[in-house]
């Protein structure tokens, strides 16, 4: 039995290492979103949970994350009693910061258990790309944005993700991947967006046999015990008649498109052609809509009013989300095998974040970490991981624009991209088609505009034009990440088909 | 004669048949050499059991190690960045503030004053008491600095400022110095001394890894503020020279160490021992002993040399001096893990003695602790035992000498460190990881009032993990130091921690520290010494053989 070297412990105690050092680092109001939280449930009864409002930042997220955070604030108050109170808003004394940083730091163990899992349950020829992997994805420079210098609980969310992903691997674990993945459903909703992944797969390979007939057994078990699930997290409050407003405070359709212009994805770039089209629609002749031109927020808060461009609602976001996902759901259907499961859950992530309504930019992990687990398959898909992952990063910086961040993000990224990159060629074996890939130039030129923008966002926009125009770099940094992850999700969308196509076609070979 | 001369007017390495110097062993000893080729042999799994050489394994195949310079040197500034992010020393903390505000005054007052009032300026708010390589870099950073934000550095109204962003600057400075200095340095070393004692490339990672990682440099210099890694990175250049036999670049880079920082002396007798020796034997080389003279001589000059010539003739000089050596302060200040400062545990020497006494004994008791690791390399000026030697060196005068500061303790441990380029045999990692760690407790007490305790507690351990602290030196009493000196620094931080302050004994904690500090201090200056001793007894086995 060969030792992995590093081993997942040492690389994670040098990152937990860091971490640490990390705790006097920016942290965005999501720190006092959680303190608040913490607040909340410890000293107010479930009952009024999800009607408490002192605070702007009220609890939106589903039932088991407010019981993480009730279970927390148990072990909060050795910490400094101050901050479980309701009404101290923007409380943030050291031992606050030390305890809610190390929630962080220590809830993120589930993320290396499951990765441990994942590289231990791949076959023997996959155990070394599936270590790899599972490195990549422990140091994410995602999770180390978001969760331990801007603030959030990621690294929890997505080790149990990730668990009940490992437990598809097997047949005899998928029940107990599907009720995980429900459970994770109960913590945090923007997993629903992969829920029609797991939907089909379960369908398909734990409800119905091989020649589509159903398994009554398996069905009910999966059946109930995701209602158990679902019972135990909102069954309270639906005996206190409280569902309403519970699925309010989870679903605000109140908000905008485009969440202040960052996230990357299809309406980013309709919101950069639209700004582009009011310098030339004179010229041709269109119709401006005078309102939007004078937007001050132009997108920056809340809604982003289109001037010459037709304003999108949630139903089509939601309409187009659907069907880029059912477009990739065949696959998993005709054959339920892990890998098309994973393509699956990567292209779901795709659409949601692609067309999605209101999108965050952290949401890009949605995509980044099952397709992290993917792109060693084969160069085809490495080819369509790569802008994705300069992509997803880069629209990250936004997110962190203090000065003191901006050497830790920027070099961070950096080393990643160069470590992992040059360890996922190395890794990757040929793929057995023939490479048509017209993307293969496409991404390495992508990776080089990214200097010049960076260096254009950070140092010499503020220069040239000071405190002016303050949307352009964010709007420059997100349109070039869309482009990266639009042509990311359409080279892996293409391999899939490909794959699809070659694989009906073997079947009529041999049915023939 | 004549080859003599060619030679001394460009000293090659690469003439090493002619050259006066001593026929060096390319291998210095079979042990490791053997060791090496094994592992080289086995790919699966590397033969050192720490960490450190777990994590760089994936980079030591030939496709991927051309990543190894970028992920250390990224890895290395993050961690300094990081570092930085906390407090410095006399954050918000009146009335005088603390080593960060010196070096932003020094900023001040350089680009702000003629340098005629440089070292004059009013003495009593951290005048400058650094010799002149430290007002000239202070003048090229504030000069930068004032083109960001000229408001840092205005006379008397910049005092004391805590603007975050001069932070950030100061912490940019730090790193940007020890970046174009310091890891420079230790690139050439390890790959110099690495090659020389037969180590791979993946060996010469590890120990370059190690090197940056080393606690100590890191948060003094980016914790609590200062610029040892400049004095620091020129002796480790000079010595990069001295071991290819480039002896006047050496002796070029030695004197701008010591005119950064006068720190830098602690080395000074080991480097003149050796450059003596290799002037003496194997026959006497009196053009060398001259030139090497000169060119000190001259380097010195330049430095000094704006200073006489803008900054008021001998009287600047004289003041700088004066500033630079104040021989009028007491023997120690704060309590330092020397020898005088724990002696005083038993013997209140301050109250029993005047200065000049206690001057004359510090004077004397140095100077016998110097003695033999300078005499040993005056006689075997190899250079394989130069790290060695010099460490030797500083922590005698670390131990022993008068005004010593508890940061002090980085320049002996620098060359202790650099052994790791050597090899990585048991022993010697063990003993590096230990001296570092302990080093680090000793700076507790300095570093709790920086506010710094979560950085003192992260660096320290991370460190001790990376270089795997629980493999024990082979021989049994180095076992026990080694566990007496971990239990003791675990010990007393929990009892501390556990008891708290106590009213009888207000420096309970503290004295407990430095008796702990100076008993591993020594013992590291015996180490070094009797390492210094097994070179020579393996260099006269291998003649009478």
């Amino acid at each position: 039995m060969t030792r992995n070297h590093p081993t997942l412990l040492e690389v994670a105690v040098i990152a937990t290492a860091f971490k640490l050092l990390l705790l006097p680092a920016y942290k965005s109001t999501d720190f006092e979103v959680h303190r608040n939280w913490l607040a909340i449930t410890h000293s107010l009864p479930v009952k009024e949970w999800y009607y408490e409002k002192t605070s702007e930042w009220t609890l939106d997220y589903p039932p088991f994350f407010a019981a993480f955070e009730w279970a927390m604030s148990q072990v909060a108050v050795y910490f400094d009693k101050d901050m479980l109170r309701v009404a101290n808003l923007g409380y943030d004394s050291f031992n606050t910061v030390l305890f809610q940083r190390l929630s962080v730091i220590l809830t993120e163990l589930v993320l290396v258990y499951a990765l441990n899992k994942y590289v231990q349950t791949s076959p023997t020829t996959q155990r070394k790309p599936a270590y790899a992997a599972a490195l990549a994805i422990l140091l994410s420079p995602g999770f180390l944005i978001i969760d331990h210098i801007h603030f959030q609980y990621n690294g929890f969310m997505y080790g149990l993700l990730l668990l009940s992903i490992v437990y598809m691997r097997d047949p005899s674990t998928y029940l107990r991947g599907g009720i995980l993945f429900a459970v994770l459903l109960c913590f945090k909703h923007i997993y629903l967006y992969l829920a029609p992944a797991y939907f089909v797969f379960l369908l398909r390979a734990y409800c119905l046999g091989p020649n589509f007939q159903i398994q009554f057994g398996n069905a009910i078990k999966l059946g109930t015990s995701i209602i158990t699930v679902f019972g135990i997290a909102f069954g309270p409050f639906a005996y206190w008649g409280q569902i309403p407003q519970v699925l309010s405070r989870l679903f605000p359709f109140s908000r905008g498109l485009t969440h202040a212009y960052w996230a990357p994805n299809v309406w980013a770039i309709y919101s950069f052609l639209d700004r582009f089209l009011i310098m030339v629609a004179p010229k041709l002749g269109l119709h401006v809509d005078a309102s939007a031109v004078n937007s001050v927020t132009r997108g920056l808060v809340g809604d982003s009013a289109f001037a010459v461009l037709p304003n999108v609602t949630p139903r089509v976001t939601f309409v187009l989300t659907l069907a880029f996902q059912m477009m990739f759901l065949i696959k998993p259907f005709l054959y339920p095998t892990f890998d098309n499961f994973l393509a699956s859950l990567t292209l779901c992530g795709y659409g949601s974040f692609l067309f999605g309504w209101h999108v965050h930019e952290k949401a890009i992990l949605l995509v980044l970490i099952p397709f992290s687990l993917l792109a060693l398959k084969d160069r085809r898909y490495l080819a369509a991981f790569r802008p994705l992952a300069v992509a997803g990063h880069v629209s990250l910086f936004p997110l962190l624009f203090t000065a003191a961040e901006f050497p830790i993000k920027t070099v961070y990224t950096i080393f990643y991209l160069l470590t992992f990159l040059t360890a996922f060629e190395l890794l990757t074996p040929p793929s057995s088609t023939p490479r048509t890939f017209v993307f293969d130039r496409f991404a390495q030129m992508y990776w080089l505009i990214s200097v010049p923008l960076i260096a254009y966002t950070s140092l010499f926009h503020g220069i040239i034009w000071g405190k002016r125009f303050e949307f352009l770099p964010l709007m420059f940094t997100s349109a070039y990440a869309a482009l990266g992850v639009v042509g990311s999700a359409v080279g892996l969308g293409y391999v899939e088909g490909l794959g699809l196509k070659k694989q009906v076609e073997e079947e009529r070979e041999k049915v023939e | 004669m004549v080859t003599t001369r060619s030679r001394s007017r460009t000293p090659a390495p690469t003439v090493t048949t002619t050259t006066p110097a001593p026929v060096r062993p390319r291998t210095p000893s079979r042990k490791p050499r053997k060791k090496r080729t094994a592992r080289s042999v086995s790919f699966s799994l590397p033969a050192l059991p720490f960490p450190l050489a777990s994590v760089l394994h994936p980079l030591r195949s030939s496709s991927a190690q051309w990543l190894l310079l970028p992920v250390l040197l990224s890895v290395g500034f993050l961690f300094r960045w990081a570092v930085g992010l906390g407090p410095y020393s006399g954050f918000q903390s009146p009335p005088m503030h603390g080593d960060f505000e010196a070096q932003r005054h020094w900023m001040e007052i350089t680009t702000r004053l003629p340098m005629k009032e440089w070292y004059f300026h009013d003495l009593e708010w951290w005048g400058l008491d650094y010799p002149p390589l430290t007002a000239y870099h202070s003048w090229l950073c504030g000069k930068i600095g004032s083109l960001i934000n000229p408001a840092w550095f205005d006379l008397y109204t910049s005092r004391k400022s805590d603007d975050p962003m001069l932070k950030l600057f100061m912490r940019a400075t730090a790193i940007a110095s020890e970046y174009v200095t310091y890891v420079p340095g230790l690139i050439f070393f390890v790959r110099i001394y690495g090659k020389q004692n037969e180590r791979s490339k993946y060996d010469q990672g590890i120990a370059l890894a190690a090197l940056l990682m080393q606690p100590g440099l890191m948060i003094i210099d980016h914790g609590h503020f200062q610029y040892n890694a400049v004095m620091l990175g020129f002796t480790v250049l000079a010595i990069c020279n001295f071991i290819t036999d480039h002896l006047f670049w050496g002796s070029f880079f030695f004197v701008l160490s010591l005119g950064f920082k006068q720190m830098g002396l602690y080395y000074a007798p080991a480097v003149f021992a050796y450059l003596l020796g290799l002037c003496v034997f194997p026959r006497i080389d009196l053009q060398r002993f001259i030139l090497l003279g000169l060119t000190v001589v001259a380097t010195f000059a330049a430095l000094i040399a704006p200073l006489y010539f803008f900054g008021g003739g001998l009287d600047g000089l004289l003041q700088c001096l004066i500033r630079v050596f104040p021989f009028n302060r007491g023997l120690w200040e704060d309590k330092v893990a020397n020898f005088w400062c724990a002696s005083n545990v038993v013997v209140k020497l301050r109250e029993t003695y005047s200065t000049t006494t206690l001057q004359r004994l510090s004077l004397a008791a140095t100077l016998a602790a110097i003695a033999p690791p300078c005499t040993i390399l005056f006689l075997y000026p190899r250079r394989r035992i130069l790290p060695l030697g010099l460490s030797a060196c500083a922590w005698g005068f670390f131990l022993f000498s008068f005004q010593v500061h508890e940061k002090s303790v980085l320049i002996p441990l620098m060359p202790l460190t650099l052994l790791l380029a050597g090899g990585l045999d048991r022993d010697t990692v063990s003993w590096v990881s230990f001296f570092n760690t302990l080093a680090m407790f000793s700076m507790y007490p300095l570093l709790r009032r920086d506010g710094l305790v979560l950085q003192y507690l992260v660096t320290t351990g991370l460190w001790a993990y990376l270089t795997g602290f629980w493999n024990l030196p082979t021989d049994a009493l180095g076992k026990l130091v080694q566990i007496g000196g971990y239990l003791g620094m675990v010990g007393l931080h929990v009892a501390e921690l556990a008891v708290g302050p106590v009213a009888r004994f207000p420096d309970l904690w503290v004295v407990g520290n430095v008796l702990l500090s100076f008993g591993v201090f020594a013992w590291a200056y015996l180490w070094t010494v009797w390492g210094l001793v097994k070179e020579v007894q393996k260099e006269q086995k291998k003649k009478s053989q």
